[in-house]
């Protein structure tokens, strides 16, 4: 429902010329960011892709090289976790309330979370992103504009890592692990009861979604076949370039024994 | 601005469940608040009134809206004469602008009618002077209402003729 004078989205909407460590678009206009020292890091990819070791493994080189580090991850929000978890368990969950409960904790982790740190000078390491959103929603068919301009709240991260595999690769990867679930498997889609195709045809779609993505918000693309330390000694690499060459104290690169 | 996102994911739920449905089958709803209540208090906690517009993109727009005005004074008085407790966020008490409620109440619901005020041009809502006695409001309301279906209705009369 828009108003009567149309407002035009190209002109502060989420598709403007990206520029890190400032709002996407419209942003929250009672908590300006201009000039906060901190740094925001994401880790994008789907589900079993990695992110959570690679976060691991960064948190501790950074903190070793002095840098302060918040975590911060997709439905951590306190005010939000048990609710995302209850409305996932029943079956009244829509593609619109799905989205707008996934920004709701964003929001929330945004305010009370990333800003200050951001203020305070820290690296926020993100595992997923609004990306991860927009990804997802993409596949629901929810609309592309409306997606953005919802994210226009979010701070557009200093560098975004996309750690990308394959569908086959990623299936075996996830079958030795912890196994299929419903929702990383899209069963809400209604492509089938088989969860092995129903995993397939989802995940398939979402890496689609993340390939447009990426050339959409400038991702550094990390191919995420190779083993953890490999994979570990890239990051490190890119992302002590990165902090070298801003502001921040320079931190001695060390390779992953 | 998770305040905003909460309602405007209760509101997405409500469209679906209660809202759609039923105007699909051809009945009239009556909603308490819609939207517009969204845009004038999210505008008055300081989000961005271009973004809420946008984010409410996905609801219906009503056929007809009602815009029942009362000064500041006169809302608190009948609130304070029920002796209601004033609710945390209604008086804006987040917002942090006075310690006392009832004058937190007043700066904040000041602001959120100011916005109000401009929606009304904005969307065309209809308004009615809610300071009179309910009777009045009521058959004013009728009123509203009547002329809005017996225009309606002469529209698919001749939509059908044609």
């Amino acid at each position: 429902m828009s108003s009567e004078t149309p407002t035009s989205p190209s002109e502060n909407g989420a598709n403007s010329a990206i520029t890190p460590g400032h709002y996407y678009g419209y942003g929250l206009p009672y908590l300006p960011i201009e000039g906060s020292p901190g740094k925001i890091i994401a880790i994008e990819g789907t589900d079993g892709v990695g992110r959570t070791t690679q976060i691991g493994l960064l948190r501790e080189w950074l903190e070793v090289q002095g840098y302060g580090v918040l975590e911060t991850g997709w439905t951590r929000s306190p005010l939000m976790q048990p609710t995302i978890e209850l409305a996932k368990s029943s079956n009244t969950l829509n593609k619109l309330t799905f989205v707008l409960l996934y920004a709701t904790d964003f929001a929330d982790r945004l305010e009370r979370e990333i800003i200050p740190a951001l203020k305070a000078g820290f690296v926020v390491l993100s595992d997923r992103y609004v990306f991860t959103a927009m990804a997802r929603a993409g596949v629901r068919g929810v609309e592309r504009q409306w997606i953005r301009n919802l994210y226009g709240f979010a701070i557009a991260p200093h560098l975004v890592f996309y750690l990308k595999i394959d569908v086959d690769t990623l299936i075996r990867r996830v079958l030795e692990s912890r196994g299929m679930n419903y929702w990383e498997s899209g069963m809400d889609l209604k492509l089938g009861d088989d969860i092995h195709d129903s995993f397939r045809a989802y995940q398939r779609a979402l890496l689609r979604e993340y390939q447009s993505l990426a050339d959409e918000f400038g991702f550094r693309v990390v191919d995420a076949r190779r083993k953890v330390n490999v994979i570990q000694d890239e990051l490190r690499r890119q992302i002590g370039e990165f902090l070298a060459a801003s502001d921040a104290p320079t931190p001695t690169p060390l390779a992953v024994t | 601005m998770t305040f905003s996102l909460l309602h405007a994911t209760d509101f997405a739920d409500r469209l679906l469940y209660n809202i759609v449905p039923p105007l699909k089958a051809g009945m009239i709803v009556l909603a308490d608040r819609y939207a517009y209540t969204a845009f004038a208090r999210d505008a008055a906690r300081g989000v961005d009134p271009r973004w809420v517009r946008e984010l409410y993109s996905f609801a219906v727009r009503p056929d007809l809206a009602l815009y029942f005005r009362v000064p500041i004074e006169v809302s608190l008085d009948r609130l304070l004469a029920r002796r209601v407790k004033l609710k945390f966020y209604e008086a804006g008490m987040d917002m942090g602008w006075s310690a006392n409620v009832v004058e937190s109440f007043r700066l904040f619901q000041g602001k959120v009618l100011g916005e109000y005020d401009k929606l009304v041009g904005e969307f065309g809502l209809s308004v009615v002077d809610a300071t009179g006695p309910i009777t009045n409001q009521q058959r004013e309301f009728r009123r509203l209402v009547a002329e809005y279906l017996e225009i309606s209705r002469e529209q698919r009369d001749s939509d059908v003729a044609v």
